[in-house]
């Protein structure tokens, strides 16, 4: 019985500590990732980086048509908005369709950079800013390439940020 | 009626043992026979009673386990066959756990939009934005009636690749400057940060220029400009490092 002991016991010993040392570090690894995966502020994060990829790809759509392809195009402008910017877009389908098509151009757009300026995250608004580089293509004369200051606003839909509203950054009165 | 019962068993059983030590006894005394056979009549006996249903009634009181050694020691022996596999799967289990919780956290601290404190750190963005907006209109604002100022604004607010860029970008209103009696203003209009991690920044700025030649007849035009500047935080302040305006 004796000899039994004191084999058994180091072995339980040890089996104990490292049991102990395992629940530890199974707790605090735990602890850890809780920590990680309930972190508000990466939510947030994460909030910002999908508003800007979506103004991004909006602002970038906005400023592409085909006059080849102009149903494509214009499909994909309304479905990268939302609100009143969308209704405006249905409302001058048409005459804009006639538009382009008589001046036959082609639009293509690069985003140069952008960045949230704003982010609500529980109302699903934010305001994204976006430089864009935007080439027209006329059927004569050269391609006409010129550099854009966007300023977009961005609300939270079912199928994700669409734009509400988009415009040029104002120039002039502000300085001196 | 219970514990009456129980005292009779329990002394049935102590003459069990008894009778046992003294069968087991009786070959060392060898020459003694007439004991083991005054013996016998009772050893079969205690066996039979154990088994009655006083036993079992016995087994229902709780007050009755403590007094049976053989069920408990089997029990224990098993335990001490079971323990160690049964800490060794605990060990296995909750260190596979933490080595999955440790690493997944670490993944989820490492991904690159946490990584990145732009907005989501208010008040390092405001400060950022901030002392860039204010950098940006020093440096890319000129009177012709006081060149230093721009110069002092230059050495202020930038470090690193970015002295040279802005030598080069006011090189030219440098060298006219007194003759054309040029005040150029450079207000920043919008600015949003890009990317904010720890003492480095990225911003992307729209900015106001106002340029005014008051050498002939007074003239200003206005130019819209866009451009991202790299930051770094030297102490308290924002520097601006590197800036970057998109061209191809």
């Amino acid at each position: 019985m004796a000899r039994v002991r004191m084999t058994r016991n180091p072995l339980m010993a040890a089996a104990v500590v490292l049991a102990v040392a395992a629940a530890g570090a199974g707790a605090w690894g735990g602890v850890s990732w809780y920590d990680a995966s309930h972190d508000d502020s990466a939510a947030y994060a994460q909030a910002r980086d999908e508003a800007l990829a979506a103004g991004e790809q909006a602002v970038q759509n906005m400023n592409t048509l085909d006059h080849r392809k102009l149903e494509k195009g214009l499909d994909s402008w309304e479905d990268s908005t939302t609100g009143d910017l969308h209704q405006q877009l249905v409302d001058g389908r048409t005459a804009f369709i006639k538009q382009i098509q008589e001046a036959k151009t082609v639009s293509t757009a690069q985003i140069l950079s952008g960045a949230v300026t704003e982010l609500d995250d529980r109302a699903g608004k934010a305001g994204v800013m976006v430089a864009l580089r935007v080439t027209v293509t006329a059927p004569k004369g050269k391609p006409a390439v010129k550099e854009s200051r966007m300023l977009g606003k961005l609300t939270r839909t079912s199928e994700g940020w669409k734009l509400s509203a988009l415009g040029q950054a104002p120039v002039g009165n502000t300085a001196g | 009626m219970s514990t009456t019962r129980h005292l009779v068993n329990r002394q049935r059983r102590l003459a069990t043992v008894a009778a046992e030590r003294a069968t087991s006894a009786a070959p060392a005394r060898g020459p003694e026979t007439p004991d083991v056979s005054r013996d016998e009549p009772v050893r079969p006996a205690a066996p039979k009673d154990t088994t009655t249903a006083d036993e079992a009634v016995d087994d229902d009181d709780p007050a009755e386990a403590p007094e049976k050694p053989e069920p408990r020691g089997g029990r224990t022996s098993r335990l001490r066959v079971r323990l160690p596999a049964v800490l060794c799967a605990l060990t296995v289990l909750l260190g596979a756990f933490a080595a999955w919780a440790f690493t997944s956290a670490a993944s989820l601290r490492d991904d690159p939009s946490r990584q990145n404190t732009a907005l989501t750190d208010i008040g390092r963005t405001s400060e950022v934005k901030g002392q860039i907006a204010d950098a940006v209109g020093a440096v890319f604002s000129y009177n012709y009636a006081s060149p230093a100022a721009s110069e002092e604004a230059a050495r202020t607010h930038l470090v690193g690749k970015a002295v040279q860029q802005h030598k080069d970008m006011l090189a030219q209103v440098r060298a006219q400057g007194q003759k054309q009696k040029l005040v150029l203003t450079t207000t920043v209009t919008d600015s949003g940060v890009e990317l904010l991690d720890g003492d480095r920044a990225r911003l992307l700025i729209f900015a106001d220029q106002s340029n005014t030649r008051t050498g002939t007849s007074e003239e200003t035009t206005y130019a819209a400009a866009m451009f991202a500047v790299d930051a770094v935080r030297r102490g308290d302040t924002w520097r601006i490092s590197a800036m970057d305006t998109f061209t191809r």
